[in-house]
């Protein structure tokens, strides 16, 4: 009854595209833009680009990627990594982001979350999560990165954020993120679950069939990949050639 | 003055750069001002806008150019309201509380239900790509901003509320999201809202802006 | 401006790196057998520019190697002693870790070697080191043999050298130095090979340019003369509460004996490009090498040496005899193979090279029968004054990477 959205991820590192296994050991691919670009014309829905480095230089640094991005790219993009006030929020978006993606400063001072939903809207704020599996059936919430615990378990925050007025969730699990091994479906279950707002699976996607066992199972609303894409192990049109025949309903191009 | 100029209006709220940089992706001459001559002056008028309709209407009301827009608008040279700016065309919205919108197209802004039409819980925003639909009693989009596009191609939404007219005739074009109508186009003569993000819908947007900034 | 004092015959003046972090005050690899307390270290070299051996090392790397040519010598070492017979022809000895994941996987699935794995065990294995070791053999497909010396002796000998050289590593390091030649010769097999050179990361770079291990570190006339832990092995047998077969695993072979049964010790990084994250990502992929769910303390890695509990110390010990931490260690590397850049690694550098290790402070502090009293007494006494200084009740470092 609705369009599941396939979506680049960009781990941005100063100017290059970067990808890690289990957010540790970034290796280099490239350049950004040239990739962004590429899929864009391979058609795909959203482009997400974080920045892997932010919490360490305490500022977000996108913002040239994103104004050149945003020239020749006509699909939606949003921006992580460093985001921590209002103003960081407005100047992102002034650079051609339509949303922004909060995880760190959105754990350390939850009322953010409803200080950019009342001043942007909820469909502006995406809550960017990253999950560590601790026990069955329960993922611990991690900050900078994937190198600090915070003790906080991600079902009960994700339903804290939604309250005060997140719009979306990017669900990256770390312990699947980089390791081609599929997608984290108890984790993608748990929370698309548990709250009312699109969620976005992240991390682990190792061939299409996983894209189909996120969405049939784990009831994601949207999938990221990033190392089938950026390993061009993959393309967006046959991603979608092959969701339509699964049976998801994907964009029809 | 440039044949295919495009003056997009700032009025501290919304995504500038992309629509300017869709609109001159088009070949247009794009202004992002707040400037009322410059406005009253335009060839063509953007208001864009994203987030809650009472801080966008806030924003418009505090620096004058909700006046500005409805004089703009009676001169009857095309207006184009997208996303948030589409939305405040109407007379009200019921988004936090009752707001008052800019009254240029009968009607109101609703949440959208959060329940589908199979009466389940469907995610709220809408968020996402949706194909555009002829509404019941259009044949087709001949004359209108979607003059150029073919009744299923898909565009990008992202918004909670949507926009009801009071005036089917107002109604261009609509889309499916759990099964219920949602306004995607609305139009009164020069007026028009759309709903989705053109300068976010790839080549289909394009081609609507296209066609825009050839009216 | 006066000059503080120098423990160690350390450079008084403190420079750091211009293109990696690392400053002048980081220690070359010792002969572990007579490692004395009042010695003088041997430091790394920085050139006339400002950029350490390391780091033009490291150019030398990229540049003017032929990595082919280096291929083709690796092979004709490996078809000198390749067995076909089912016995083993390589030691390769490592503790499950990237860099050994990767030296004992590609040697043999890549060149059809039939290493056996050998393991000096660490102190105290963590949970995640344990996961990784046997993940290495079982996931990886490997034949291992774990050596666990003597706790009694091996505690008492790591506190030794902590009290006394502020070292509590030494007699791991002994110990696993010894432990692949020792094995080899007692399997008949000729041929050790360990990963990386520790001269890439700044002991005398003529070092590197020979595949082998200097047999300088083998050499040991009278086991009782041997140094461990700042005593001598003489000593400790005096005191009554050891004897000379205690030390029976940190006796090396002789070089005699050695060169008598055929043994060379040879390091993969000399024939391989070598480039620690790519280990990372192989021993992912093909040994089901894990990084740590938390960061280490004390730097921002989480995949570089994290399978012993007292391994932090062995970084905090040199954070406090040179000035210098684990995240120092980590950032020049990763600076040198283009991972991170110089800024990168100052801003990491500076959060995280100071930071106590906690988490293991209770096991360590058990380990070597101190309190916590005793072990602050114990490591301010290495505090060198040209390093350090008490600011407020609190010792700072004068030198800082960021100041530079």
């Amino acid at each position: 009854m609705r369009n599941i959205r396939l979506i680049a991820r960009l781990d941005i590192k100063g100017p290059n595209l970067i990808k890690g296994i289990h957010l540790e050991g970034l290796r280099i691919i490239g350049s950004p833009n040239e990739h962004a670009l590429r899929y864009y014309n391979e058609g795909i829905d959203e482009i997400i680009y974080m920045d892997s480095v932010a919490s360490l230089y305490g500022r977000n640094s996108l913002d040239d990627i994103v104004k050149s991005a945003a020239k020749d790219i006509f699909v939606p993009m949003t921006v992580g990594g460093g985001i921590r006030s209002l103003d960081d929020v407005s100047n992102t978006l002034r650079c051609g982001a339509d949303k922004v993606a909060v995880n760190s400063e959105a754990v350390k001072n939850p009322e953010l979350i409803r200080d950019i939903a009342t001043r942007f809207g909820s469909q502006c704020m995406v809550l960017s999560v990253e999950a560590k599996n601790i026990s069955p059936d329960h993922w611990e919430v991690y900050i900078d990165n994937g190198r600090e615990r915070t003790h906080l378990d991600v079902i009960e925050w994700v339903q804290r954020a939604e309250d005060l007025g997140a719009g979306e969730i990017l669900l990256t699990s770390i312990d699947q993120e980089g390791t081609r091994r599929g997608f984290d479906i108890p984790l993608v279950e748990a929370v698309t679950k548990i709250v009312s707002v699109p969620v976005i699976a992240s991390g682990g996607m190792g061939s299409s069939s996983d894209l189909a066992k996120v969405v049939i199972e784990g009831k994601a609303d949207a999938v990221a990949m990033a190392d089938i894409l950026h390993y061009e192990r993959e393309t967006v049109n046959n991603l979608r050639k092959y969701a339509l025949s699964e049976g998801i309903e994907v964009r029809d191009i | 003055m440039n044949k295919l100029d495009v003056v997009v209006i700032d009025y501290g709220i919304g995504n500038l750069l992309s629509v300017q940089r869709g609109l001159e992706y088009c070949g247009a001459d794009v202004t992002v001002t707040d400037d009322k001559d410059i406005i009253m002056n335009a060839t063509r008028v953007v208001l864009p806008g994203v987030g809650a309709f009472s801080d966008g209407m806030k924003g418009l009301n505090k620096t004058g150019l909700n006046h500005v827009v409805c004089d703009y608008a009676a001169s009857g040279k095309p207006l184009l309201g997208i996303c948030l700016g589409m939305q405040m065309l109407l007379n009200e919205s019921e988004e936090f509380g009752f707001n008052q919108g800019l009254g240029l197209i009968p009607g109101k802004v609703t949440a959208i239900p959060s329940l589908n039409i199979e009466n389940k819980n469907h995610k709220i925003p809408h968020i996402g790509w949706n194909s555009l639909k002829l509404p019941e009693g259009r044949e087709q989009w001949d004359g209108t901003l979607l003059n150029n596009v073919i009744p299923g191609e898909s565009v990008y939404f992202v918004h909670s509320f949507m926009a009801e007219v009071s005036s089917s005739e107002h109604q261009i074009a609509n889309c499916l999201y759990g099964g219920i109508k949602i306004s995607a186009v609305i139009g009164s003569g020069n007026i028009i809202g759309c709903q989705f993000h053109p300068e976010k819908s790839g080549d289909v947007g394009l081609k609507i802006l296209k066609h825009f900034i050839n009216l | 401006m006066t000059s503080k004092k120098a423990f160690f015959g350390l450079p008084s003046e403190v420079l750091y790196c211009k293109k990696c972090v690392i400053s002048n005050q980081r220690p070359s690899s010792t002969v572990e057998f007579s490692h004395k307390k009042n010695e003088k270290k041997l430091t790394i070299n920085f050139q006339s520019d400002g950029v350490c051996d390391a780091c033009n090392y490291h150019e030398t790397k990229e540049k003017e190697i032929n990595w082919s040519q280096r291929e083709e010598q690796l092979l004709e070492v490996l078809n000198k002693y390749r067995r076909n017979d089912g016995g083993y022809d390589v030691i390769v000895p490592g503790s499950g870790g990237k860099d050994s994941a990767y030296t004992s996987h590609v040697l043999k699935y890549k060149y059809g070697m039939n290493p056996l794995t050998v393991t000096w065990a660490p102190h105290k294995y963590t949970n995640i080191g344990w996961q990784n070791f046997e993940s290495w053999l079982h996931k990886g497909g490997l034949d291992n043999i774990l050596f666990t010396p003597n706790g009694l002796l091996h505690r008492y000998l790591t506190k030794q050298a902590f009290v006394n050289l502020l070292h509590p590593f030494q007699p791991f390091i002994v110990g696993q130095r010894i432990i692949g030649p020792m094995m080899a010769a007692k399997f008949g097999v000729k041929l050790v090979m360990y990963g990386e050179n520790q001269a890439e990361y700044g002991n005398n770079p003529k070092e590197n340019f020979k595949p082998t291990m200097d047999t300088k570190f083998f050499s040991v006339s009278d086991p009782k003369d041997m140094i461990i832990g700042g005593r001598s092995v003489g000593g400790i047998i005096e005191e009554g509460n050891f004897n000379l077969n205690d030390f029976t695993p940190y006796i090396p072979p002789t070089v005699d004996f050695l060169e008598d049964k055929g043994v060379e010790v040879h390091y993969l990084g000399f024939y391989h490009k070598w480039d620690p994250q790519e280990c990372y990502y192989y021993a992912s992929e093909h040994t089901g090498f894990k990084a740590n769910t938390e960061r280490t303390e004390g730097t921002y890695s989480k995949y570089s040496s994290i399978d012993d509990c007292i391994d932090m110390f062995h970084y905090y010990t040199t954070l406090i005899k040179f000035g210098i931490g684990r995240a120092t260690y980590d950032a020049a590397q990763e600076i040198r193979n283009g991972k991170i850049t110089r800024e990168e690694g100052v801003l990491l550098v500076s959060k995280f090279d100071q930071e106590f290790p906690n988490k293991y402070f209770k096991e360590f502090l058990e380990y070597v029968s101190l309190s916590e009293s005793e072990f602050h007494e114990t490591i301010d006494k290495f505090r060198s004054p040209h390093l350090w200084t008490k600011v407020n009740g609190e010792w700072k470092l004068r030198n800082l990477v960021s100041n530079n």
